[in-house]
Formats: structure tokens, C-alpha cells, sequence
């Protein structure tokens, strides 16, 4: 605020803090040695510390336990026999009763501190370091008190009266102490009591726990966390089953409310609720925006509304709140209350809120307004308006140019460059060459490819030299994604031409999908200088999430059987969740990128480590894309039978996201088994849903589109309404052919090629089949290639006999790359057309080598079979019955009728199985 | 309407009742409306009438038409404030408790009052109540500030006084002050619709409680929830309705309703005060002037609604008229926030910026919720190039009033200042949207459209048209509508708009460069679509001009009569033949 600015981060006295500090002086009584009274043995001793220590860490929520929570949490989280503890600090609590009460007590908290000078402390004296966390926590509580004004002083007293009465009555029914359900994690536990704390001094006490984890794991879990935070946070973390439970309680929020709604304390704050410390409550907001970032869906719009409104109230200064619910309506697709909520937060924080916040004493006092117009850019992009987003993220660029701000540049430039790949804009030259671009002001037009290509060079150049190392690995992914599906041409023409090679090149690919996984020996190496960007990163790159190593110390009451709080938590990696994302989605990309350039194996390979290794730390899209694409493969080698089991089980994994990529599968199924089975119409309506799928807005959902198109066609031509279907690749083409996506026409060129074969027009087809062979040889898509190459073949087959020994040795160059990546389509294809050759190849002897035609045929109606591609199928009988009839082998001539029958027959009579 | 004695006998018993519960501001503003009512002029003495005779001036010159139509009468009239009075048994408690109460002993009068059972007292008693809550409430606000703001403070005896009211209301004993205090009860609770079911009831049983009205006005935030509500007839409604009606922005019926209200409280500075605010938002600047002149000279000491003048003042620059208001106000009460509000304005006219945030500043030191002051202090912070300052003065002025069209606009020019149109043009359509009057509003918009940043002329073009047709006092929009499409190359149009503008510019006298501007380009363009007699009357008036246009017009008109002595254009000829 402008006119009464107050410093954020003070820290007030509250009767939560005031039984922490009863329980502290517990913990360590002044003047007393070795183990004080109360405690059996230093493993409990340290237990309660741990305890104090995690509840002065905890961001798991905004406000602080009311006493029968906190009571019943220590009871939960002690292990020992509580009861002397809690009758300690009800009394002591109770015995508050006038103001000089308060003041003696909280001199004598000042007893229990050791003093700047003890340099000397005796040997088993138990003090707390001054600058031990506990220390520093109790040192604030003391100076906040001393702050106090004297109504400050009667507030705490009638506040401490409050908390004390609510107590007793709504306790839940306690949980015996529960040391023994920890069994899965009894190791650590052991461990941990086992541990070495012969010398007890108390100083810093997050020191012997790094350390430890240090020796055990090389590296700290939390050290890449955000400074502030690292400062006040240590390695203690939920359970890893108490972390599960609560994502998974977080996920039937989505579809019931939220849950944690009903342990909300009331909104009146008669009640005496107070807030935590500023960085727990900004932590707890960091968490949620990390879940809502991660999984949307998972956090209920109206019960995190409701939280983010009580916080409001509690704390009107705290801005961030107008974020969090930027960031809930977005993810709920809520187009105004984000857009009003975005431009609410802006407005109050100026882009300058967040943990990392100095106010502003020399630095420019204007503001960051252009993190506005970043954030506004994304979230136009993800509500699907292409056009604004650009607009917006264009003025981003060219207010961050003027406040040189590079680190926003960098971030702007990459969501451009994101935005331009993802959605189809034909001209960008407008805006984008007036304001960004070192070549424009020479005055030569880029094309959008080149366009973004200079934009993608362009960030990563910023990022890299601004050390923002996340963003330099997703820039390298963005531009492994480029070199995929963009051949390269040197971007300034002038002069003799020179020699370009019009192809792509996937070793380009490949060095930056390494470079990007660089990313993880930085993060190995480098330690906690990781901080400065992580304030920006959330919102700034969907992909990119910040580093968040605070904890979940999961404290509420309602998780009576959760086990012991006091586990370390064995996170199996100490890379940051982004990071592990990130490198997630590297592995996304090169299965992508090997689908492409036509290796199953690969691809599926890829996919499997992103589905094994990544499904907890990747965004909930990406990792039903890896199911998804482990799904096709299966279908494609495997059949339907396989593929739809397996959709199965990825569907329930992937409610909440079903809507996209599942659901997309799953229509790409049906609709190729509908093709296969020869229902038309269940086909065309599949595809009709497809299509309903994509955005309306043009150039929005490209791929969406294209697909849905050809599935069109596809479908068109299995009715053999070749015209229809020609009109439809050919408008299709266009499409393609206006939005640069050469890949895709790579399949629409052979789908027409397909086309003109089956209508008989062979030789209106052969320019289309080699066209798309060219497209293919340009971007290395080999499997593509060989299908184009037996179409080819077919074509040339068709135009008679006398060019099957051409088409043949087409057929066997491809075979090798066929049988090694094809799927069970393509190889029966190719079978049979290799049957088809030999047959009608006038020097070819039926009764001599009928082996070669008869095995191959077999095998390739074996494969239709498990396909239930009933057309090609009763093809291959059809063909086998040719020979046997030649060779005059009736026996197997009838039954291969037989089967033939059978497959005509149900081509010809669709009928819906049940599947 | 009711008779002006009738009124004046309702009010006269009224405001003892009013009193006697301690309703003070209600009972103030009863008597204001009852001295606003016209004397008989043959009943009294001049001296009588001393007060209301300089406000008759204004009425001559202001009331246009006098309004005689009365409203349908009412079927549910309360006539004279029938009340039934306490009997005297607990009359002393009653007497030591209000005696407490005027002296802002809250609690003490309520424990007076403790075991008294009698309707008046047990109203006092809860009140009081509520008036020590409240004054609690407001000190807790300042005590218990926390790290992240204000925590929200709450006046702790609304729970016990709601269930006390409520079984009161469900007993049917309670009357409708008790009424009104639930209904403030409930507000304050949240519970809106409740508490606007309850004030409705205490105003349709108990109509002279302004209190209870502006409550329920307070409560009434769309159109549709106010025409749902189910009032009796009577003369207070009206009031009741002119002020919800101004509130919601319909300043002409609001106008509309006072000045029927003026035929019996011809009188009334509270009245005259609301037609100034209507005139103010119908930017109505001479009138209001006028009013606040004559309101000032009846009632000197006055401080209500001086803000509102003071704007007046400000925006016709009579720096001294707003120094010698600021003088008077401060004189009178210097910690009002409409008093630093005035004095922030007087040094903002000076160009002391700094010192006039320090003064808006103070104003929302007393009232936090002040709405024009943060308005008024971005404006100051935006003359400040503080950018970021203005930005959240705007948006706190926003999150109080969400209808506050100058605050959204404001926002637009800040964020347009920074370098950043497309980002404000969100602001201005949230401002035209709330205000699609007013043409500086959709100027400001075109202009944004208009930056090289974005070039967006079309929808530039669209937004000068709207201001065009919303009466643009400065003519800006014409002339920039001239210019765009002559820009963008569409001629007749340009034409078009140019010859719009300098008859306009003719029939308001007004000279300039934009005069010269439209007379040369409809001189070359009426010579370029051979409308040479026409071209030739622009260039002649171009004459009148110095400058480089005037040898334009020279060499245009040397060209035309060359053309014109060579007599090869037969078409033009035809062109000018007679019908």
C-alpha cells in the first residue's frame, strides 16, 4: 500500500506461539542438565525438539491449530506419554491470567536462551543457541511481546483466555500414542534414535540433522529451495504415504468439495483464530499454486476460494492471495474472475510481491508492470485467444525492453516462441517484426518459422547468459521440438545462394535434448544459488514450476492414523520437482521425436521411463501423455484387445484430466477399430466428436484439427466416397500448407495418394505418393517413408504387370525398415502387396515358390486377425485361395474361402461387439 | 402528497421520538426536512423566515417546471407517528440512561438498563450495546493492526444482540426501532437479504427513521432488488427513492423525484445538497456551483458534501473560491476527511502535489473507505509520474466502489502512461462500460487505440464515433474521426467529418488550427471531386488565414481559375446548372 505502507514479515504474539514457547522451555529448562526431568531418553528429548521445530516450519495451512488440535497433534506426533506435557501446558496456560503474568513469563523465556557471550558453555548444559532456528523463533516471540503496547498485552491475555476455553470440548477422540504404526518407516525412525548426540549442546540443531542426511545422501533435499525459505526450513518432510494420502485426498476434492473446508475453523475471529507467520502463510499459497499448476483439477475452485477469501479478510496487505485465485479460476477455466483477479494483483503488488520481496530502497521503484503483461499474455494463450495473447505478450517485450529487464525478456520471448509453436498464426510480421528482432530493422521479413526461430535463439541467449537454467533447459527443448519438424534455411539470402541441405537434422535434435539434460549435474553441483529466478518461474513458463522444497508437514487432525511425524522423509531424489519435470518432459520429447523419425522401440522405451520414473513429478497432462503414447503402441502392435485394457486403466489414473489426452486416445481407438471393423458410422460419429473437440477459434488446436481431418477422409474413403474424401485431404492440405505443419502433410499427401489409388486413378496418385516421399526424406520420417514407398509400390502394381518387378524391389527396400518399426498393419500390408507382386509378375511361377507367397500371406492375415481388420483380411484369404486353387490344393483352398466368407461377411454386416 | 402541516406535525412528533432513542443523526435529519418545509409566509414574521429566504433565488432560477402531478396515494398511510410509551415506571433508569448515553457512557447506560422491561428502554439497552461495540471495534481496528494489514475487527455484542432481537422478533414484541437495529445487526453480519426483509419492515411501520431508509439504500445495489421491495406509500419513500436512485446512477430520476420533493420541503439544504450531487454527475458544473453557493450562505458552517464543491471549484480553476472554502471548513472542523479532502484539492489546483497527498492522505487516516480520496490522491500520484503509487490508490478507490468509472479510467491512463496500451485498454472498457455517456471517456479509449504501439485504428475510429455521439464538449472526436479516415485513406468519409467539425466549430465560434486543418482539406478535396465553387468558398476562407495554408489556398484558387478560363470543363458546367 502507498499511503500506510507496512512492513511485511512482523511477526506477532499469538497463544499458539505462547504453548510453543511453554513447550520450549520444556524442552530446555534453564539451568538444568543432561536430560531434564519429564524426558526418558535423548531420542525423546530430541523428538519434542523436532516437534517445535517442524510446528514453527509447518505451511500446510493459514491459520495457527487452536489448542485441542495442537494438543491432539502432539499427542499424534509424541510418542511418549503425554500426559504430564499436557497438563504442564494447560496449567501453565491457565495460570496466565494478568498482564505481569505475561511479563515474567516471557522474561524468564529469555533465561532459557544462552547468552552472545557464552562462548564457554559446560559440557552437557542445556542451552538454546541464539541462532538456532528454535532460538531464533523464541528470540521474535520475545521482542514481539516486548513490542507489545499495553492493549496489545490485554489482546493476547483475552486471546489466551479464548484458546484455553475452546479446548477441552470439541477434542476429538484421541488416537493412542502411536509409535508402533509406523512400520514402514521404522528404519528411519531407529535411526534416527540411534543417532550420536553425546555432545548436547544444543547448537543449531538443523546443523546435526543436515549433516546426517548429508553423510546418508550426499545431497540435501532442500537446498534448492528459495533462500528466505531454505533459511527457516529444514529437512524434516512428511512420510512419503502421508504425502500420497493427501494428494489423493486431493483429488476427490475435485469432484466433491473440498474436504479441508470442514476443518476449517470458523471465520469468526471471536473464535480466535490468528494466522501464521508471513512465510509459513506464503508458503502454504506457494504450495497451492504448485499443486494448481501441476494438477488444476485437483484443488476445488469453491473450497480454495473459500480459504483465499478467509485469508483476504485476515490479511487484507497480502496480495499474493489475488494470484492464487488468478491461478484457481484459470485452472477452472473461470475466463473473467482470472482476468479480473490477474489484473487485481498487478495493480496492488506492481510484479514486486513475493517471498523474495525487499522493498524497494534503490532498485527502481516503477514497478515490474511488464510480469503483468507476461502473465497476462499466458493466460489469454491458455484460454485459446491466440491473437490477444500475442498482442500482449508483444507489449511484454517491448515494456521489458524499456525497463531492461532481461530476465522477463528472456521469459517472454520463450512464451512467444511457445505460443507461435503451438498455435497456427500465418502472419505474426506485424507485430512481432515492429518491436523484437535484430533483423527486421534491416528491413527483411521473416517468415513465422524463422520468426521463431530468432525468438527461440533470443531467449535462450538472455537465459543463458542470466544463468536462469530452467529456462535454458526448456529453451533447449523448444528448440529440440523446432529442429524436429523445421528444416533450417539460413535466415538472411542475399548473394550467391548457398548450398542448403533441405532436410532436418536429428542430430541437432538430439544435442539440444541433451543439453537440456544438462539441467540435472547443474542442479547436482550447484546448490542453493538456484534462488533468484524461482520468484518469477511459477507462472512464467506453464512447463516450469518453481523450485518448492518447503515441507507438508501435514498436521491436521483429521489424519489420526497417519504414522510418525518425525520420519525423515526419504525423498528418493533431491532434484527439485521442476526439474524432475522438466527432464520428464525431455523424455517425453524424444519419444515424440523417435515416433517420428519412425523407431518403436525407442519411442516406447521413452515413453516407459517418463511413465516409470517421472509420474509423480510430471504435470498430470504429461503424464497421460506417456500413458497415452504407451497406449498406441500397444494397439499398434499389439491390437485393440491390449490397447483398450490398457485405456482402462489409464482412465482411471487420469480422471480429472480425461477431458484431453485420454479422451483423445481413447477417440482415436474407437475410430481406427471402427475403421478396421468396418462400422462406418460409429467411425464418422467418433470422428465428428474429435472434431467438436478443438477450439473453434482458427489456428487454435492445429493438431487437433489436422487430426480430425484426416480421420475425415480416412473414413470418407472406407465408405468409398473417393470425391468427397480427395475434396476434404485437399482443403486439409491447404490447411496444413497455410500453417507451415510439413510433417502432417507429409501423411495428408500420402492419404491423397491413398485416395486416388483406391479410386483407380493410379496415375493421378503416383505424383502425390512421391511428393510425400519427398516430404518424408526431408524430415527423416522413415517409417512414414516406407508406407509412402508401398503405396508407391501399389500404384505402380495397379499401372500392370509389367512394373511389378519395380514395385517389388520398392517393396524390399522398405521391408527391413518395415518389419523392424512397423506396426501389425503396416507389415501385413506389406506382406500382402509383396504377394500381390509375385503373383502378377508374368516370370513369377506360382507352383514353383507358392512358399514364399503362401507364408507371407499367412503371416500377414495372422497379424489382420488380431487386428480385426476384416477388409484386408478377407484380402489375404482371397489371395491365399487364388494360390491354393492354382496349386490345386482344395482342401485349404475351401477353408481359406471359408475365411474369406467369414470376413466379407462381417465387413459387410458391421455389428457392434460388445467391447 | 400529504399536506405540508401534516408533514410538519409527523416530524415535530417524530423527532422526539427519534431523541428519545437516541437516534440522533435521524432525529438531526428530521429536523432538517422540518424547517426545509415552506412557512406560510401571512402566518409568520419575517423573522421566521429569515433562514429560507435566500434559497427562493435559486429556486427561481433552477426550477424550471413546477411539478404538480402527485403519486397514486398510498393504500397503507401512516399518518401521525402513533407510538406507545413506555409507562413511567422504569422512566428514572430510563432518564439516568440516556443521560449516560448523550455523554458516550455506552456501557453504563446499557447496564442501567439492565432489568428494565419497557419497549424504549430495552431499545436504549440493546443500542447502547451496540454503540459501545462499535466504539470498541473502531479502537480494536487500530490495535490490532497486524503484519499483513488490518485484521478485520468486529463489534463482539452483534451476537448476543442478534439472538436477543430475533426472539423478539419471533415474539412479536419488538417495534420497529428494535426492527432497525436488528436490520443494522444482521447487516453487519452479513446476512443482507434478512436484514433488508427487517429494515423493510421497521420502515413501512415507522417511516420518519432515516436511518433505517439509508440502511435499507445501502442494501439495495441493483435496480432489481430495489424495485422488489414492497414499500408503503408515503412521503418518505420518495426521499428513500431519490437517494437509491442517485446511488444507483439514475441521476435523472433522481433529479427527477428531489425536485417533486422541493414542492413541500422547498427549503430543505439537505435536498438542495442531493440535487447538487445529481448535477455534479450530469457534470452540471454552473448549476452546482450556484446551489453550494446558496447552501453556504444559509448554513455557513456547514462540511457535508463541501468535497463535492470543492471538485466543482477545482475543475473551473477558481483557485481562490477553493482557498476561501478550504479556509471555512478547517476553521470549522479541521479533522473531517471532507475538510483535508477540500485542502488536498486547493494544493493539488496549485500544483503542491506532495502536499496534497498529504492532505488525501489524512482524509483516508479518518475514513479508510473514503472513496473520492483515493481517486483523487492516484490523480495527484499519476501528476507525480509515481505510476505505481497512483496504480494501487486507483485500485484500493476500485475494491471500494467497483462502479467508480474515474477510478477504472484513471487506472487505464496510468498503465497508458507506462508504456503499456494494451494492457490499460482493459481499464478503459471496464470505465466506458460504467459510464458510456461520457465522451472524454471513449476519446481517452480511442487515443489508446490510437498509440503507435498498437495502431489500432479501426477500433480507434469506433471509439471517437461513440464519442461523438455522446456530445463531445471538446470536440476532440470529430476531428480525430477527420483525421483517421483520412489517414487510412477513406476520403469521404474524412470529408464528411471535417465539414461536421467546422460547422460546429462556426456555430460555437471557435477558431484555431483545427479550423485551418478541416478548411484546407475540404478546399483540396472538393477540388479534387471538381466541386470547384465549393473548394473556391474554403480557399476564400482560407484567406483570413497567415501561415503556409493561406498560399495553399492561393495556389488551389490560381489552379481553379486557370482551369476555369480555359473553360474545357464542360462537366462542371453541367454540374452547377439551376435545377
Amino acid at each position: 500500500m502507498v499511503g500506510i505502507f507496512i512492513q511485511p514479515g512482523a511477526f506477532a504474539i499469538t497463544p499458539h506461539k505462547v504453548s510453543v514457547c511453554i513447550l520450549l522451555k520444556i524442552y530446555a529448562p534453564p539451568g538444568l542438565r543432561a536430560v531434564p526431568y519429564p524426558f526418558i531418553s535423548i531420542a525423546q528429548h530430541n523428538r519434542l525438539g523436532l516437534f517445535l521445530l517442524a510446528l514453527t516450519k509447518s505451511c500446510d495451512d493459514i491459520v495457527e491449530p487452536k489448542l485441542d488440535e495442537f494438543i491432539h497433534q502432539f499427542r499424534v506426533a509424541g510418542g511418549f506419554s503425554s500426559h504430564w506435557y499436557i497438563n504442564h501446558l494447560t496449567s501453565s496456560l491457565s495460570s496466565l491470567l494478568s498482564p505481569d503474568d505475561l511479563f515474567n513469563f516471557f522474561a524468564e523465556m529469555r533465561g532459557i536462551l544462552a547468552g552472545p557471550d557464552s562462548g564457554v558453555v559446560e559440557d552437557d548444559q542445556l542451552m538454546l543457541d541464539l541462532n538456532s532456528n528454535l532460538g531464533i523463533f523464541l528470540r521474535r516471540c520475545v521482542l514481539a511481546f516486548n513490542l507489545l503496547s499495553f492493549e496489545g498485552v490485554c489482546h493476547l491475555l483475552t486471546n489466551i483466555e479464548i484458546y484455553r476455553k475452546e479446548a477441552p470440548s470439541s477434542c476429538p477422540p484421541y488416537e493412542q500414542p502411536c509409535l508402533d504404526d509406523s512400520s514402514s518407516n521404522l528404519e528411519t525412525c531407529s535411526e534416527y534414535e540411534n543417532m550420536d548426540l553425546e555432545n548436547f549442546v544444543y547448537e543449531k540443531v538443523s546443523e546435526e540433522i543436515e549433516a546426517r542426511k548429508e553423510a546418508s545422501e550426499k545431497v540435501p533435499f532442500h537446498l534448492h529451495a528459495p533462500k528466505t525459505l531454505l533459511d527457516l526450513v529444514d529437512d524434516i518432510d512428511v512420510p512419503a504415504d502421508l504425502v500420497s494420502k493427501h494428494s489423493e485426498k486431493g483429488r476427490q476434492a475435485g469432484s466433491y468439495g473440498d474436504p479441508t473446508n470442514n476443518m476449517l475453523p470458523d471465520t469468526d475471529p471471536s473464535s480466535g483464530t490468528f494466522l501464521r507467520t508471513n512465510w509459513q502463510v506464503q508458503g502454504y499459497l506457494q504450495e497451492q499454486a504448485d499443486t494448481i499448476e501441476k494438477d488444476g483439477s485437483s484443488v476445488s475452485l469453491n473450497g480454495f476460494e473459500i480459504i483465499l477469501q478467509q485469508l483476504q479478510k485476515m490479511a487484507p496487505e497480502l496480495h499474493r492471495v489475488h494470484f492464487l485465485r488468478y491461478l484457481n479460476s484459470q485452472s477452472h477455466d473461470d475466463y473473467i474472475a482470472a482476468l479480473e483477479n490477474l489484473h487485481c494483483y498487478f495493480d496492488y503488488s506492481a510484479g514486486t510481491e513475493g517471498f523474495d520481496f525487499v522493498p524497494p530502497v534503490s532498485s527502481n521503484s516503477y514497478g515490474k508492470y511488464e510480469i503483468a503483461l507476461l502473465c497476462l499474455g499466458m493466460m489469454q494463450f491458455h484460454f485459446g485467444h491466440p491473437k490477444l495473447a500475442l498482442e500482449v505478450l508483444t507489449e511484454a517485450v517491448r515494456v521489458s525492453q524499456q525497463q531492461s529487464n532481461d530476465t522477463c525478456l528472456a521469459y517472454t520471448l520463450a512464451a512467444i516462441s511457445n505460443l507461435l509453436f503451438e498455435n497456427g498464426i500465418s502472419s505474426t510480421s506485424k507485430m512481432l517484426g515492429l518491436s523484437y528482432s535484430p533483423l527486421t530493422s534491416v528491413g527483411i521479413t521473416l517468415s513465422v518459422q524463422q520468426q521463431l526461430f530468432v525468438l527461440l535463439r533470443g531467449s535462450l541467449k538472455r537465459a543463458e547468459s542470466l544463468k536462469l537454467k530452467r529456462l535454458v533447459a526448456s529453451n533447449h527443448l523448444a528448440m529440440a521440438k523446432f529442429d524436429l519438424t523445421h528444416v533450417q534455411r539460413p535466415l538472411l539470402s542475399f548473394g550467391p545462394k548457398a548450398f542448403m541441405k533441405l532436410r532436418t537434422c536429428p542430430v541437432d535434435v538430439c544435442k539440444e535434448i541433451r543439453l537440456s539434460y544438462h539441467l540435472i549435474s547443474d542442479f547436482g553441483s550447484e546448490g542453493s544459488a538456484m534462488t533468484v529466478d524461482g520468484a518469477f518461474s511459477t507462472a512464467w513458463l506453464k512447463n516450469l514450476q518453481k523450485p518448492m522444497g518447503s515441507l507438508v508437514l501435514s498436521l491436521e487432525s483429521g489424519s489420526s492414523n497417519s504414522s510418525n511425524v518425525f520420519q525423515f522423509c526419504a525423498q528418493p531424489t533431491s532434484i527439485p520437482g521442476s526439474v524432475l519435470q522438466l527432464l520428464g518432459s525431455s523424455y517425453l520429447l524424444r519419444a515424440t521425436a523417435w515416433e517420428l523419425y519412425g523407431s518403436a522401440p525407442l519411442s516406447r522405451m521413452n515413453a516407459l521411463v517418463h511413465a516409470t520414473c517421472f509420474a509423480d513429478a510430471s504435470s498430470s497432462s504429461d503424464a497421460a501423455l506417456a500413458y497415452v503414447k504407451l497406449i498406441q503402441h500397444l494397439a499398434v502392435f499389439k491390437g485393440y484387445r491390449g490397447a483398450f485394457s490398457a485405456l482402462k486403466i489409464a482412465e482411471e489414473k487420469f480422471l480429472s484430466v480425461s477431458k484431453s489426452q485420454i479422451l483423445l486416445c481413447k477417440l482415436q481407438l474407437l475410430h481406427d477399430c471402427a475403421l478396421h471393423r468396418g462400422q462406418l458410422k460409429l467411425a464418422q460419429q467418433v470422428c465428428d466428436e474429435l472434431r467438436v473437440l478443438a477450439s473453434p477459434v482458427t489456428g487454435v488446436d492445429m493438431q487437433l484439427k489436422t487430426e480430425a481431418g484426416l480421420r475425415h477422409a480416412r473414413t470418407l474413403l472406407a465408405a468409398s466416397q473417393f470425391r468427397e474424401a480427395a475434396s476434404v485431404a485437399h482443403s486439409l492440405f491447404c490447411m496444413c500448407y497455410g500453417y507451415n505443419l510439413q510433417v502432417e502433410n507429409a501423411s495428408v499427401l500420402l492419404l491423397l495418394a491413398e485416395i486416388h489409388k483406391k479410386s483407380g486413378n493410379a496415375v493421378v496418385g503416383l505424383p502425390y505418393a512421391l511428393a510425400s516421399l519427398s516430404f518424408c526424406q526431408s524430415f527423416n520420417l522413415d517409417l512414414l517413408k516406407a508406407s509412402a514407398t508401398l503405396t508407391l509400390a501399389e500404384l505402380w502394381l495397379s499401372l500392370g504387370s509389367s512394373h511389378a518387378t519395380r514395385a517389388l524391389n520398392l517393396i524390399h527396400g522398405a521391408f527391413p525398415m518395415i518389419l523392424g518399426h512397423g506396426g501389425l498393419e503396416l507389415c501385413s500390408r506389406a506382406y500382402i502387396i509383396e504377394a500381390k507382386c509375385y503373383l502378377s509378375d508374368p516370370n513369377f511361377n506360382v507352383s514353383e515358390n507358392y512358399e514364399v507367397v503362401i507364408d507371407s500371406l499367412r503371416q500377414a492375415s495372422d497379424e489382420l486377425q488380431l487386428l480385426e481388420y476384416h477388409e484386408m483380411a478377407a484380402e489375404a484369404f482371397y489371395l491365399m485361395a487364388m494360390v491354393y486353387d492354382k496349386l490345386g490344393q482344395l482342401e485349404k483352398r475351401e477353408e481359406a474361402a471359408a475365411s474369406f466368407k467369414k470376413h466379407i461377411l462381417a465387413l459387410n454386416n458391421p455389428q457392434d461387439k460388445d467391447d | 402528497m400529504s399536506s405540508k402541516e401534516s408533514c410538519r406535525s409527523e416530524l415535530r412528533i417524530a423527532i422526539r421520538q427519534l431523541n428519545d432513542r437516541c437516534l440522533c443523526s435521524a432525529s438531526k435529519w428530521a429536523a432538517e426536512q422540518l424547517t426545509g418545509i415552506e412557512q406560510d409566509p401571512a402566518k409568520f414574521t419575517p423573522s421566521n423566515t429569515r433562514f429560507q429566504r435566500g434559497s427562493s433565488s435559486i429556486q427561481r432560477r433552477y426550477r424550471t417546471k413546477d411539478i404538480t402531478t402527485t403519486p397514486v396515494s398510498g393504500v397503507s398511510y401512516v399518518t401521525t407517528p402513533v407510538m406507545v410509551e413506555d409507562d413511567l415506571v422504569d422512566g428514572d433508569f430510563y432518564l439516568l440512561a440516556k443521560s449516560y448515553f448523550d455523554c458516550r457512557e455506552y456501557k453504563r447506560a446499557a447496564h442501567v438498563l439492565r432489568d428494565q422491561t419497557g419497549r424504549k428502554s430495552l431499545f436504549l439497552r440493546c443500542y447502547a450495546l451496540y454503540m459501545a461495540g462499535e466504539k470498541r471495534k473502531e479502537e480494536e481496528m487500530i490495535e490490532l493492526e497486524g503484519p499483513l494489514g488490518k485484521s478485520d475487527a468486529i463489534n463482539q455484542e452483534l451476537v448476543s444482540l442478534e439472538r436477543e432481537l430475533s426472539t423478539l422478533r419471533k415474539n412479536g414484541t419488538i417495534d420497529p426501532f428494535g426492527l432497525y437495529l436488528y436490520g443494522l445487526v444482521l447487516k453487519q453480519k452479513g446476512s443482507e437479504s434478512l436484514s433488508r426483509t427487517v429494515l423493510e419492515e421497521s420502515v413501512n411501520n415507522y417511516p420518519w427513521n432515516w436511518n433505517a431508509w439509508s440502511e435499507l439504500q445501502s442494501l439495495c445495489t441493483t435496480i432489481d432488488i430495489l424495485n422488489s421491495l414492497n414499500l408503503n406509500n408515503h412521503w418518505m419513500k420518495d426521499f428513500f427513492l431519490a437517494s437509491a436512485y442517485q446511488e444507483l446512477r439514475m441521476h435523472n430520476e433522481s433529479l427527477a423525484k428531489y425536485q417533486y420533493l422541493q414542492g413541500i420541503f422547498g427549503y430543505s439544504n439537505y435536498i438542495q445538497a442531493q440535487v447538487a450531487k445529481a448535477q455534479y454527475s450530469l457534470r452540471e458544473f454552473d448549476q452546482v456551483e450556484a446551489i453550494f453557493e446558496e447552501l453556504l450562505r444559509n448554513d455557513p458552517y456547514r462540511v457535508d458534501d463541501m468535497d463535492m464543491y470543492s471538485n466543482v471549484l477545482y475543475a473551473k480553476e477558481s483557485a481562490s473560491a477553493l482557498s476561501h472554502l478550504a479556509h471555512r471548513v478547517f476553521m470549522t472542523d479541521k479533522y473531517r476527511p471532507e475538510s483535508c479532502c477540500i485542502i488536498g484539492n486547493y494544493y493539488s489546483l496549485k500544483g503542491m502535489h506532495e502536499k496534497s497527498v498529504v492532505y488525501f492522505r489524512r482524509a483516508l487516516k479518518l475514513n479508510k473507505n473514503y472513496l473520492s480520496a483515493w481517486t483523487l490522491m492516484g490523480h495527484e500520484f499519476v501528476e507525480m509520474k509515481n505510476t505505481p503509487a497512483a496504480v494501487d490508490a486507483y485500485r484500493r478507490a476500485v475494491d471500494i466502489d467497483p462502479c467508480d468509472y474515474r477510478a477504472w479510467y484513471g487506472l487505464g491512463q496510468a498503465y497508458e502512461m507506462m508504456g503499456m496500451p494494451f494492457y490499460a485498454l482493459h481499464y478503459f472498457r471496464k470505465s466506458v462500460f460504467l459510464q458510456p455517456n461520457d465522451s472524454r471517456l471513449w476519446i481517452a479509449m480511442g487515443q489508446c487505440y490510437e498509440t503507435e504501439q498498437l495502431r489500432m485504428l479501426d477500433d480507434a475510429i469506433k471509439c471517437y464515433k461513440r464519442a461523438a455521439d455522446c456530445n463531445d464538449g471538446e470536440a476532440i472526436a470529430l476531428h480525430q474521426l477527420a483525421k483517421l479516415h483520412s489517414d487510412l485513406g477513406r476520403l469521404d468519409e474524412a470529408a464528411f467529418y471535417y465539414k461536421k467539425d467546422l460547422e460546429r466549430m462556426e456555430d460555437e465560434d471557435r477558431e484555431g488550427p483545427n479550423m485551418v486543418e478541416a478548411l484546407v482539406y475540404l478546399a483540396t478535396y472538393c477540388r479534387g471531386q471538381k466541386r470547384d465553387e465549393e473548394a473556391e468558398v474554403y480557399c476564400t476562407r482560407l484567406l483570413d488565414y497567415t501561415g503556409p495554408e493561406r498560399e495553399t489556398a492561393k495556389s488551389l484558387l490560381r489552379g481553379m481559375g486557370m482551369e476555369s478560363t480555359q473553360s474545357g470543363h464542360p462537366g462542371m458546367d453541367i454540374e452547377h446548372l439551376p435545377p
